[in-house]
């Protein structure tokens, strides 16, 4: 009998919260009386079942709330950042209802919506085309004592209105925690192009809630390089006839990290249109886990839903879970799943290695060809790019093989 | 350039070649006229170091060296060029990039300088149109989408970048009309010459109206039954292997 989650996470909540609005009071006050009354997960929560939430749950952090993401980059035309506190205090009905993650936090979300301590309003107005793309970017400094941060960002895109984020999550520092979460308000026939880029050797918890307006569009891409330990979760509802989503995800793991990615999309309205393919190379010990759901409420007729995880191991030691699924009550659908787990092509790297090409560079090349191919559908050409150096920078003779695709 | 001598290999315990002997010189084209399953696929592939392709017995030693020592990348950097009978499609990795990664590892291994962009496409552009292989496919992932002809067009595009001492062609002619036969022969004509040496496998004596051999074996069973000139082609083409294997029985 293995001893009983301590649940350190936790000690930090407040009895009660005494600042900011009478809604936000309230908010952070459910949200911690739900998380004393249920604890964090366990390895016995489901959702949990192949990541040792334990620890992250059970460690010791010294108290650190001003880990929240920053802007880096200049804001183009159109596009307003504020910081969470200051429209708390000036205009806080501008946020009501805006950040209580559609109703249905997560353990980690709800601890970070208890926790948060400021954050950033990202703003696009109706009409607007951000000409740029707005970069976030939540670097952890090195310090003596790891700490936990709470990042928290709010978007909301008016009607017709196109943004491009960028965002980094990076941390040198073991044991260090960041649990963040993201929500997005798509309006009527608004575009986003989301892309998050995990390169952290710490904790790492984050969410990203998006919801949809008619007709409109996200396209998130996930890149993660390792980490001791990742769980990211992006949830996506499509509430709006016409609305659709690409989730697109690459992950690179080794040594031991540890990655786990889900997704959920609610197709809640019909006509909508969803597609998620997620990528991964895992190598020595590492662990790779993605679980994928597609909800389609009986009212989603003509719904179209893709789902695809393809793993390849590079090592005997390396391990992947994964469990795309459908949960469908519409009878007028069309909609895959697939997952696939292997080893690198030997009828590919015999082609390579026959042409004069040294067994460490084709391996490479298979490699990156692999996980570029989800970089490539990313529809800002300099973000393409950094990508594509991200990756090459994490694959071994990845400086060598710059231009193969 | 070549010398085969008393080759056994084996695919998955099974027993596929039995005692190959053959000597290749430079400037020599041979042909191996084969049927299904006689074993001359698997000649090519343990010749270019495929795994999987044990040798049980034998040596093969090429430009004085003992080939079978040798990792596939290092044949190919000593001059060996497997033109393979179903060339396989890699998406993601570009054809160009892959070829002047690899003529330049060959060329390192050689001690010569890396060819930079400009050189390198001119050289592709002068022998892609030998073959008749068109820019855009050479710029295109290695064979994906490709059709059977183009694949084949690619291969010998690739042997005429790298301009192997000793092109290994399984199955050249397979899947190609004659049209496209006709092609894929000129590019391979047009590289023989006194420094290089040819072994075209191949199961159809067609091929050798085109490309014509200066030595014919016969393999059937893992073996060399019989060793002749190109009439000897001629002569399997009108009487068949059943006939020729027969023909040896005692």
């Amino acid at each position: 009998m293995t001893e009983a989650s301590r649940q350190t996470l936790l000690a930090s909540l407040p009895t009660s919260f005494d600042t900011g609005p009478e809604w936000l009071r309230a908010l952070r006050g459910r949200a911690a009386d739900r998380l004393r009354d249920q604890g964090l997960p366990t390895k016995r929560t489901e959702a949990w079942r192949f990541t040792p939430v334990r620890s992250v749950v059970d460690a010791e952090f010294s108290r650190d709330d001003k880990g929240i993401a920053s802007l880096v980059s200049a804001l183009p035309d159109g596009v307003t950042v504020r910081n969470l506190n200051e429209v708390l205090e000036s205009e806080p009905e501008l946020l009501e209802g805006r950040l209580d993650l559609g109703g249905a936090p997560s353990h980690f979300a709800a601890l970070n919506t208890a926790l948060f301590d400021d954050g950033l309003w990202i703003d696009v107005s109706a009409g607007t085309v951000a000409a740029a793309p707005i970069e976030l970017s939540q670097v952890v400094p090195t310090r003596s004592e790891p700490g936990v941060t709470y990042p928290r960002v709010l978007v909301t895109l008016g009607e017709s209105a196109e943004l491009t984020l960028i965002e980094t999550y990076a941390s040198n520092q073991a044991g260090e925690l960041s649990n963040s979460v993201v929500e997005v308000d798509l309006g009527r026939n608004a575009k986003m192009s989301h892309v998050r880029v995990h390169q952290n050797a710490g904790l790492q918890v984050g969410r990203v809630d998006v919801r949809q307006a008619a007709d409109s569009g996200y396209r998130s891409t996930v890149v993660t390089l390792g980490g001791a330990l990742l769980r990211f979760d992006v949830r996506c509802l499509l509430q709006g006839k016409g609305a659709e989503c690409q989730l697109d995800g690459v992950y690179l793991i080794d040594g031991v990290d540890h990655a786990d990615h889900h997704t959920l999309v609610e197709h809640q309205a019909p006509h909508c249109r969803s597609a998620q393919t997620y990528r991964g190379i895992v190598s020595g010990k590492g662990t790779a886990v993605f679980d994928g759901v597609v909800i389609v409420h009986r009212d989603a007729q003509k719904t179209e839903a893709h789902q695809e995880n393809r793993n390849l191991l590079l090592s005997d030691t390396a391990t992947v879970h994964t469990k795309p699924h459908l949960e469908i009550d519409a009878d007028d659908v069309i909609c895959s799943h697939g997952a696939t787990v292997g080893s690198l092509d030997e009828d590919q790297l015999f082609y390579l290695r026959a042409r004069g090409i040294p067994e460490d560079l084709a391996l490479a090349m298979l490699t990156y060809a692999f996980l570029e191919s989800i970089v490539d559908r990313v529809n800002h050409e300099p973000t393409r790019e950094r990508m594509r150096e991200a990756l090459l920078a994490r694959i071994p003779h990845g400086d060598e093989i710059r231009g193969v695709t | 350039m070549l010398k085969i001598e008393d080759l056994h290999v084996e695919v998955d315990g099974k027993p596929i070649l039995k005692g190959i002997n053959l000597e290749i010189e430079a400037g020599q084209v041979h042909a191996i006229m084969g049927p299904n399953g006689s074993g001359k696929s698997t000649l090519a592939y343990a010749l270019a170091g495929r795994d999987g392709y044990e040798v049980t017995k034998g040596r093969v030693i090429y430009k004085g060296e003992d080939l079978l020592e040798m990792a596939p990348e290092l044949r190919a950097a000593e001059g060996i060029f497997l033109g393979f009978q179903y060339p396989v499609a890699i998406p993601g990795v570009s054809n160009i990039y892959f070829l002047k990664a690899a003529l330049n590892a060959i060329r390192k291994h050689r001690g010569e300088e890396p060819l930079d962009a400009i050189d390198f496409m001119k050289l592709s552009k002068k022998k892609a149109a030998l073959v008749q292989l068109s820019d855009e496919l050479a710029k295109r992932s290695v064979n994906d989408g490709f059709s059977g002809g183009e694949k084949k067009r690619n291969e010998i595009f690739q042997m005429a970048m790298l301009e192997p001492s000793l092109a290994v062609l399984d199955e050249t002619d397979s899947g190609l009309d004659i049209d496209a036969l006709k092609v894929v022969a000129e590019g391979v004509n047009a590289l023989r010459g006194p420094d290089r040496a040819m072994l075209v496998i191949t199961h159809y004596q067609r091929l050798l109206d085109y490309i014509v051999p200066d030595v014919v074996h016969v393999l059937i069973d893992g073996q060399i039954v019989r060793t002749g000139n190109k009439d000897l082609a001629k002569q399997l083409e009108k009487e068949g292997y059943t006939e020729v294997r027969d023909a040896l029985q005692p």
